[in-house]
């Protein structure tokens, strides 16, 4: 782990990089019985969720409870959610490399996975949104028509997969060299994390852009959404981040150092208090001026006409958020404790909602006729959304199962895979 | 002699101006014009207009009364005859009451009709010197099958819009040149006695997917019914 | 540890190896075929979509002799599965001519004729009675569509109501061809804005970008008898819509590109919609943009509709 190069025949480039992902595969599908339970129950969620998007595509999207009045629902909640957790994703990196903070660049490649997942999960909800999926190709620039630059759905496209493709590299650059056993040469990622790092804060403006650029929708249309989205992804990201590496450490058996996780508290207290605070502006714009503007906030916070479906939805959000937050205040959330798993978990739920049932399901609330038809997800969009996220926890796992293997020295160049209960043992 | 003249020299003037407009038009926008056609757009969308109105123009014709009204008998005239008689049947050998003003003030055949236009009587539009005309306002007759005129003397500003297509039901075409149009006359749409255009129902109500039932309150009555149909 | 590699699974491995290697690929297997069976119901769904339409081009990058195969096929799909003798053509924008049409809010009594005409004109699914025309009953005195109701039943026009009949302005800056990714919906040269129902990827995000609520959703495979499908069709306006893609009003254009006028316009009883070529100054439109004060809805938006409401004075 020091860095030195290892005394065996190191067969590199692309050959032994495909060596390197076909060992990882075989080390990543061993392991404990709890980690096949785990994994078995994704593959479940995930194959059911995949059926009910089978039967979603061949019956058409009557399927889902979404109408011409509410055109976007549980799916696109759930991109805009998977989006902050990939952009807050990256925020391990920025005090790593920007404040040369060593400690934290150990740490740096689990958001990177974290940001992978989300990433691969923010596609798929977009995926499974299409009314025509087969006809994909249309989007692929120079294949299809790309409307860009004109249309924010395009720069997203661009954004999301750039992102994608910046932070595997980053990752599989990473591990590659600990597995040979070699020091990474600076020059092959440390310019790629720096983009990565301005690229995290472009996917989730982008995506903020692609809502608070609609003129017809008042709730949507305030230049404080892209702030705002990136200050909760800077939240629900490393809150994120925190879970998976508690889990690393009982599970996986990787003990890294404690302190990047207390920097990663001091960023959330930071994020939530300025989020919290842009909340409270949003509001009072919303109610003391009133008027159309005020319209679906009026109705997400107090209901409207005699309806009241989101209300439960935001409040619940608004509560979990700010216990969250005074949790994450607490001292005892910089110890290692539940404390700080409960804050997480709370921040992680209640900007799931504020980002979907909260903001994404009002801004089609009342219609641009000003018409109240109200949205509730039906089952096969729970279904697909739980396959989804199932599918995504699946390649968090193994990437982190992966990431821990190599880590923890498990994997690398001169592991004899013929012997593998012996290096667990080790 | 002199004056005389002039207007026949302007006017001879004028005509060959024209004739020059034309042709220089004729040149100078020619084989552009057709040019652009091939690519489906125009320079000079006026010009093009102006062209395609020299051609051919399809009439618009007004939908209008054939004659004066005729009323089909359901029993047996004084002389025993059955079918259909026009106004003048019975009003030529009945003087005009022009104290009659109201419906109300009718006992015999037309008790009872409904009346609702204004301040109007039965002689401010019914000729009272010949049953199967109507009358305007200077005295002059009008003809059943120009009955616009007389409407037109009152309601002025619906006439003019109705000129300009501003007001009144139209079918057919809007170019022209490409067929003509069928418009409704102010009769078609409004009864002249009661002019009030009518209050209909809506029947037919787009659903919103999940809209079961229609509510007659400011609320839509929206509900969710799950209605996904291949849980 | 400094074995080489003998990276599985060459078959020379010990029982314990080969053990899992059996295992591993059995569940690989179990799990592809799960998956397989998961998404089965697709298989209906490719049986559905031929090679052709698949790899279809934009409508754009169609050639003449393209769109001939592409209409002949459309017209044979229909009379398979809808059992209708149809005619689908390719009206192209006239030049000279943008299309502008104004409703007159005093006269319009919300009955909805134009809304059923609409409905029936351009072949619209007929479970949900869809129609590219929604009708706002506002009470006098306000603009405020908050204040309006589109399901309204009763005998009209009520007491101190007006009606506010919204569909498509065909705006000039049109914020929903502005999202399209995938340039589905353009704006031609006669005002009206298109979708090309076989480029739409069904994203939606034209519908939450416009305004005016004029786009619809194909949420299923629309359900038109036969006996009532209207055979005269056009490619990028009224011929029956796939589903999962977006659609919306085109002023009619396989009526008005041939000179009629719109469906909604010869249905309406009250006389209040007026239709024309605002570029010909003899025209009935431009005469009443001239002489009327006419409003624009959501005008403060900036998407400067080729649609316009005007009241008599």
């Amino acid at each position: 782990m020091d860095g030195t190069p290892s005394g065996s025949s190191q067969t590199t480039g692309l050959l032994g990089y495909f060596g390197f992902l076909r060992k990882s595969l075989w080390l990543v599908t061993d392991g404990s019985l709890l980690y096949y339970a785990w994994m078995t129950a994704l593959t479940a969620i995930a194959l059911v969720g995949a059926h009910a998007w089978a039967v979603q595509v061949t019956h058409g999207m009557i399927t889902t409870n979404m109408t011409d009045s509410v055109s976007w629902g549980l799916y696109i909640a759930n991109f805009t959610f998977c989006v902050g957790l990939a952009a807050g994703g990256v925020m391990m990196v920025i005090p790593a490399y920007l404040y040369h903070d060593e400690e934290m660049h150990h740490v740096v490649i689990f958001g990177e996975a974290v940001a992978i997942a989300a990433i691969v999960m923010s596609t798929l909800f977009v995926v499974v949104d299409l009314g025509r999926p087969d006809r994909f190709w249309h989007l692929i620039p120079f294949i299809g028509r790309f409307n860009w630059p004109i249309s924010m759905l395009t720069w997203d496209v661009i954004v999301l997969n750039g992102y994608l493709v910046i932070n595997l590299h980053i990752v599989g650059y990473l591990l590659y060299m600990q597995y040979l056993g070699r020091r990474p040469n600076p020059l092959w990622y440390v310019p790629f994390v720096y983009l990565s790092i301005l690229w995290a804060i472009s996917i989730h403006t982008v995506t903020a852009f692609l809502y608070c650029g609609l003129g017809g929708r008042p709730f949507w249309n305030t230049a404080l959404l892209a702030p705002r989205f990136l200050a909760s992804a800077f939240v629900s990201g490393p809150a994120f981040i925190i879970i998976v590496m508690r889990l690393v450490r009982v599970l996986g058996g990787y003990t890294a150092s404690p302190k990047p996780v207390r920097l990663l508290i001091q960023i959330i207290r930071v994020s939530m208090s300025i989020n919290l605070l842009m909340l409270a502006s949003e509001l009072f714009t919303i109610f003391y001026t009133g008027g159309e503007h005020a319209a679906a906030g009026q109705y997400l916070f107090f209901g409207s006409h005699g309806h009241y479906g989101l209300v439960p939805w935001i409040w619940t959000s608004v509560a979990l958020n700010l216990v969250g937050t005074a949790l994450f205040f607490l001292p005892a959330a910089l110890e290692r404790g539940n404390v700080r798993i409960a804050a997480c978990v709370l921040c992680i739920v209640g900007i799931w909602i504020e980002k979907g049932m909260g903001l994404i399901i009002p801004g089609f609330i009342p219609s641009t006729l000003h018409q109240i038809v109200e949205y509730t997800p039906s089952l096969t969009e729970w279904k697909v959304s739980a396959g989804t996220f199932a599918f995504g926890l699946l390649v968090l796992t193994v990437t982190v199962k992966l990431i821990t293997n190599v880590l923890t020295g498990k994997l690398h160049e001169g592991v004899p895979l013929t012997k593998p209960e012996a290096v667990e043992t080790a | 002699m002199l004056m005389g003249l002039l207007p026949v020299l302007m006017i001879v003037t004028v005509g060959m101006r024209r004739a020059h407009e034309e042709r220089e038009d004729a040149q100078s926008v020619g084989p552009t014009l057709a040019e652009l056609k091939a690519v489906g757009r125009s320079a000079d969308p006026v010009e093009e207009i102006r062209r395609a109105k020299q051609t051919r123009r399809f009439p618009v014709e007004i939908r209008r009364p054939t004659g004066p009204p005729v009323i089909e008998l359901t029993e047996p005239d004084p002389l025993g005859r059955m079918g259909r008689v026009a106004c003048t049947t019975c009003h030529s050998v009945r003087p005009p009451n022009l104290s009659n003003q109201q419906p109300s003030d009718l006992d015999e055949f037309h008790a009872g009709m409904p009346f609702e236009h204004g301040r109007l009587v039965c002689y401010s539009c019914h000729n009272p010197g010949n049953a199967d005309t109507l009358r305007l306002a200077d005295g002059r007759a009008v003809e059943y099958p120009q009955v616009m005129t007389l409407c037109g003397q009152c309601h002025g500003p619906q006439a003019r819009d109705y000129r300009r297509y501003s007001h009144g039901g139209v079918n057919g075409y809007w170019d022209l040149t490409r067929g003509g149009r069928v418009r409704a006359n102010c009769i078609d749409c409004h009864d002249p006695h009661v002019p009030r255009f009518p209050k209909m129902i809506p029947t037919f109500k787009p659903k919103e997917r999940f809209l079961v039932t229609t509510r007659d309150d400011h609320t839509p009555g929206l509900r969710f019914g799950g209605g996904t149909g291949h849980e | 540890m400094n074995e080489t590699p003998s990276f599985p699974p060459q078959g020379s491995g010990s029982p314990v190896l080969s053990r899992r290697t059996a295992v591993k690929g059995a569940c690989a297997t179990l799990g592809l075929a799960a998956f397989g069976a998961a998404i089965s119901p697709l298989t209906k769904l490719t049986e559905d979509i031929s090679a052709e339409e698949f790899l279809q081009q934009h409508y754009q990058e169609l050639s003449a002799k393209d769109k001939q195969k592409v209409f002949a096929r459309l017209e044979a799909e229909t009379k398979e599965e809808y059992g209708a003798e149809v005619t689908i053509r390719d009206d192209r924008p006239i030049p000279g001519t943008k299309f502008v049409y104004a409703i007159n809010l005093s006269l319009c009594n919300g009955n909805g004729k134009c809304v059923e005409a609409c409905h029936r004109e351009n072949n619209h699914n007929r479970q949900t009675n869809e129609s590219y025309i929604r009708i706002l009953e506002m009470p006098i005195g306000t603009m405020d569509m908050g204040k309006g109701n589109i399901t309204y039943s009763h005998a009209v026009p009520a007491e101190g109501k007006f009606y506010l009949p919204v569909q498509c302005q065909q705006c000039d800056n049109p914020p929903c061809v502005h999202a399209c990714p995938v340039q589905a919906t353009w704006k031609e040269d006669d005002g009206i804005v298109v979708v090309d129902y076989n480029w739409c990827i069904g994203c939606r995000y034209c519908e939450a970008a416009c305004p005016y609520h004029a786009r619809r959703f194909n949420w299923q495979k629309p359900e038109v008898p036969a006996d009532e499908i209207n055979p005269d069709q056009s490619y990028l306006s009224n011929r029956i819509r796939p589903q999962g893609v977006v659609e919306k009003c085109t002023y009619c254009l396989h009526r008005t590109r041939r000179g009629r006028l719109p469906a909604c316009l010869e249905a309406c009883p009250t006389g209040a919609r007026v239709f024309g070529n605002i570029l010909d100054p003899e025209s009935e439109i431009r005469w009443l943009f001239e002489n009327k004060r006419v409003l624009i809805l959501k005008e403060h938006l900036g998407t400067e509709p080729s649609f316009f409401y005007f009241f008599d004075e």
